[in-house]
């Protein structure tokens, strides 16, 4: 077994200190939450120190940092199966009390247990849940391909029709600041396809005209992105990671504490 | 002499017209094809994250050389320890488990933001003034009243209000430029789905 | 004509619907091929790979999913492609959750079985998925074989002779991310300036606009937007590679620069209801004022 100071470090703060706070968070109620903020402090700041400190047992290769990397790996795949308790509760709460709609509760729940069922099968037989060997898929992959894949794509491409009839019914030029964000679109739209070609089609004698027209319209689009689309970005942008950076700091000094459930006070 | 398509063409193209079919009204295919997603999704995310992250990365590394690894039992511990809040009386032992989660992907977040965010872009607009380009000065203006128009949002004298003005001008140049290729985002995915009904269904039954 | 706009602006919507839908599906059915005019974000993001050596490495993140797959699949393919007839090498991963690792091993399948002579484990590798895509990206800063232990169908890194000489990003030529979402800018904001690896994307057009601003300062060697930028890259493939005729000449097959057909038709159709609907506001507004 090896016993490198990082590793044992990190085994320490996020094993050992985790366990002696629940232990004594079962008498006293106030530990259960001050516990937790100690770890996330510094959870939050052995990956910022990572990077300023360059002595093995934080940033080598079995030091903190990289360790904690390889953890948090693993934590986002639990994290991210988090969700699937709630809605094998609330489906199963539904189709048993026959509520309206149970029908399509037992439809999300077949194509869970189908889908996540050959995913399982897949990873612990060792068979995967991609291509078998002879090029022909697997059960997972198979499900992927004709089920989640159209799907998901289908329902997002209904909204190019709502964006058409928004376009037609609620994008106006009510103020100056309407107009110039829809001179903009009207622009852009115009230079970032060959509208002018298209409506030439008919008028062979047109064509040249309509490519060179199409050519500076282009041309215009490529600046209104690159300077004042480009400027009002930068602007976002650093507003933004300034706001999200002093944010960060909050959180991770424990200053902030709704994700946990928590208010300030608590 | 028509081809006929195999059966995954088929339920594709029947699961992508039920999908399509919410456009005329809300209907039950519509309400099969939304509540089989949302299944079929969340069983995808049970293979992708046992198959690709959990076996490699947690279980076979211990198992193969369990000296070695032997500190991914927290990680995995840790992991069990997130799924405690569906048991309300000791629901608050996962709060360690998030606290570690959530602080630690905002940390590699503060160093994102600084380092690959505020800083390149200021130093960008500090660059750009001298620069040969006199256009450059559109786009200095433009960064500052647009922060002038984020920073100044609380109390405006009439210098800063006229500034801010210029600044929400040109968020809505970028958002009105975002709509234009929103248009583009959209459209396209719809291109996608005639595409496969026109391409890989139809043409096939009619041996096109 | 203002009876008639009033008219207009009350019509059901789903007349609007079919319309869309038409003006879709009838240049798919009958293709006009209209020119593609490439812009510079484009064109240096395709000079940049010409230009790298062969046996140099890219790696290509799949960090987008099937709600965006018509606008990014065809970028994917056609830097694939480039790959191939340029002898680089690359590294397939995908990051985002929803859809990302079938798409990624679908476009790996399609541009190898055009290619019979790249080898797997030699020119190519697909390491799969991984969640928690920030410390994924992180961890291969260091170490790429601490972020994924084995490639997707579970054979160790040590065993695949094309990662003996890759240890970490450090070592990879190139990132090109295929992205939907905040998972792209990542790659930008996170690796570049801690790794310094060189970055091109792939964004969905909607999110294209914000990566002008890494564009400018310089932290993107350039950018394929949407499927108009797709379409760019393969008008650019075709010129710089005759060859790739047999990709993109298709009538029958579907590419970007086909899409791009579909695009100009929907544009000029919305930007008709963005005048025909204000038309009807301002019209109906002055009968109100007065």
């Amino acid at each position: 077994m090896s016993f490198d100071f990082g590793r044992v470090a990190l085994v320490l703060c996020f094993a050992i200190v985790p366990i002696i706070g629940i232990f004594l968070g079962l008498n006293a109620p106030g530990l259960r939450s001050r516990g937790p903020i100690l770890v996330g402090v510094v959870a939050g700041i052995v990956p910022i120190l990572a990077m300023y400190i360059p002595k093995g047992f934080v940033s080598g290769p079995e030091g903190m940092g990289p360790r904690l990397d390889n953890w948090l790996i693993i934590l986002a795949g639990f994290a991210l199966l988090l969700g699937i308790v709630n809605v094998l509760q609330n489906n199963f709460k539904k189709i048993g009390r026959r509520e309206s709609g149970w029908f399509f509760s037992v439809v999300l729940l077949t194509g869970l247990f189908v889908t996540g069922g050959f995913g399982v099968y897949g990873a612990l037989s060792g068979v995967g849940i991609g291509f078998n060997p002879d090029g022909s898929p697997t059960p997972f992959k198979y499900m992927t391909d004709w089920f989640f894949q159209p799907l998901q794509s289908t329902i997002f491409a209904l909204l190019a029709f709502f964006m058409a009839s928004a376009a037609f019914r609620a994008f106006r030029a009510r103020n100056v600041e309407a107009t110039i964000l829809l001179i903009a679109a009207g622009l852009v739209m115009l230079g970032r396809v060959p509208i002018l070609e298209f409506l030439a089609v008919p008028f062979p004698f047109f064509h040249a005209a309509a490519a060179s027209g199409s050519q500076a319209l282009g041309k215009l689009t490529e600046w209104i992105m690159d300077v004042p689309n480009g400027a009002a970005q930068s602007g976002i942008i650093i507003g933004a990671a300034l706001g999200a950076a002093s944010m960060a700091i909050r959180v991770i000094l424990g200053i902030e504490r709704g994700y946990l459930g928590l208010g300030k006070g608590e | 002499m028509s081809h006929l398509p195999p059966i995954g063409v088929w339920i594709a193209a029947f699961l992508t017209l039920s999908a399509l079919s919410f456009l005329y009204k809300d209907n039950p295919f519509f309400r099969f094809a939304e509540s089989l997603f949302a299944g079929v999704s969340l069983g995808y995310y049970v293979g992708i994250t046992l198959d690709q992250t959990l076996v490699p990365n947690l279980i076979e590394p211990m198992q193969q050389d369990f000296g070695k690894h032997w500190d991914l039992l927290v990680p995995g511990l840790l992991g069990v320890l997130l799924y405690m809040r569906y048991f309300p009386r000791i629901g608050w032992v996962s709060r360690y488990a998030l606290a570690i989660y959530v602080t630690y992907y905002i940390g590699l977040d503060f160093t994102r933001r600084l380092h690959g965010e505020a800083m390149p872009q200021i130093a960008r607009v500090i660059v750009a003034l001298p620069g040969p380009n006199p256009l450059a000065f559109v786009f200095v203006v433009g960064v500052l009243s647009v922060l002038v128009y984020f920073f100044f949002s609380m109390e405006q004298g009439p210098v800063t209000r006229r500034i801010s003005r210029l600044g929400i001008w040109f968020l809505m140049i970028s958002f009105g430029a975002a709509f234009g290729f929103t248009v583009m985002g959209r459209v396209a995915l719809l291109i996608g789905r005639l595409n496969f009904l026109i391409l890989d269904w139809i043409y096939p039954i009619l041996g096109i | 004509m203002r009876a008639f706009l009033e008219r207009l602006l009350r019509l059901d919507r789903r007349w609007i619907f079919l319309f869309v839908l038409l003006s879709v599906a009838i240049p798919i059915v009958i293709p006009l091929g209209l020119p593609v005019t490439t812009t510079e974000s484009t064109r240096k993001a395709f000079e940049f790979i010409e230009a790298m050596k062969p046996g140099d490495t890219v790696l290509i993140s799949f960090d987008y999913g099937p709600s965006s797959a018509p606008e990014n699949d065809p970028m994917a393919e056609a830097v694939m492609r480039q790959c191939a007839i340029r002898k680089l090498r690359f590294i397939v991963i995908a990051l985002y959750p929803l859809g990302g690792l079938n798409l990624a091993s679908n476009a790996v399948a399609k541009v190898v079985a055009e290619y019979p002579d790249l080898k797997y484990g030699v020119d190519y590798v697909n390491l799969g998925y991984k969640d928690g895509a920030s410390a994924v990206m992180r961890r291969m800063g260091d170490d790429i074989a601490g972020a994924f232990p084995t490639d997707e169908a579970g054979t160790p890194l040590a065993q695949i002779p094309m990662m003996k000489g890759i240890a970490s990003l450090r070592q990879v030529q190139l990132v090109f991310t295929v992205a939907t979402g905040i998972i792209g800018e990542w790659w930008i904001t996170q690796v570049h300036p801690q790794v310094g690896t060189p970055i091109i994307i792939g964004p969905t057009a909607v999110s294209a606009p914000k990566y002008y601003a890494f564009l400018n300062s310089g932290q993107l060697e350039g950018m394929l937007g949407g499927m108009k930028g797709a379409a760019e890259y393969e008008k650019l493939m075709r010129a710089a590679h005759p060859e790739m005729e047999r990709f993109y000449g298709s009538t029958r097959d579907f590419t970007a620069t086909k899409g791009m057909d579909g695009q100009t038709v929907m544009h000029t159709v919305v930007l008709l209801f963005i005048l025909l609907g204000n038309l009807a506001f301002f019209l109906t507004q002055k009968r109100a004022v007065r």
